[in-house]
């Protein structure tokens, strides 16, 4: 009985699933971690077509496979040095290491919101299973 | 003179894509904001602290604001009169760096 009447209520019980889904999508308070710049934040801006292998290259060792992708990378003189070789074509800022972002948390940050919370359901959901 | 076979200087055979001998003020103004560009990318790497030869070498490069105009928009070539041509005759011009003489040049 009580399962049910937290089904209805529309306070803060939701399904363990959509309190996880809710935590991935919330950007991380930029305060709370030390503002202190640890990683390069690489774009790939313009392409190394037809600027040599040795470009094209260094671009794949950064990790870059197609222009506007994003990379982080560690302050580190190899990393400093691949930046350098292709500085025309990227654009850099130094980020905190609570900025940085693998492909998968990039793509969610890029979704947009679904504009809705799905509260609980008639008739009964997922969430008694 | 008029009608479908006029002589024109693209069916004799001749040059049909000319490139201007200078830049336009938009191009010239596009030449900046690469140039500017490239430098924020050097001060980003330089702000991070590193210490490498690269990093060296890229801060010996004169920056954007320091350049005169005759090195942002020619460059020194060994076979045009004075010496210099419009750097838009560089292949791939707009993805490097050409921002210095050679000696005496």
């Amino acid at each position: 009985m009580a399962a049910r009447i937290c089904r209805y209520s529309t306070g803060p019980s939701l399904s363990p699933r959509l309190t996880n889904l809710r935590l991935i999508s919330t950007p991380p308070d930029p305060s709370a971690e030390s503002s202190k710049n640890t990683h390069f934040k690489i774009t790939l801006r313009r392409s190394a077509i037809s600027l040599g292998d040795k470009k094209k290259g260094t671009l794949a060792a950064l990790g870059l496979h197609r222009r506007n992708q994003t990379v982080f990378h560690p302050h580190k003189p190899d990393i400093a040095g691949k930046i350098l070789a292709v500085k025309e074509l990227l654009e850099v800022r130094n980020v905190p290491a609570s900025e940085v972002r693998d492909k998968l948390e990039q793509r969610i940050e890029r979704k947009a919101p679904k504009g809705y919370q799905v509260v609980g359901s008639r008739m009964g959901g997922m969430d008694g299973v | 003179m008029f009608g479908a076979f006029r002589a024109s200087h693209v069916n004799q055979g001749g040059l049909l894509w000319k490139t201007p001998w200078k830049l336009s003020p938009t191009r010239k103004a596009n030449v900046r904001a690469r140039l500017k560009k490239v430098d924020s990318v050097i001060e980003a790497v330089r702000a991070s602290g590193v210490q490498c030869h690269s990093l060296d070498r890229a801060l010996e490069l004169p920056k954007e604001h320091e350049m005169p105009a005759k090195d942002k928009y020619t460059v020194f070539s060994p076979h045009a009169v004075g010496y210099r041509k419009g750097i838009h005759k560089v292949p791939k011009w707009t993805r490097i760096t050409q921002r210095t003489n050679p000696k005496g040049f």
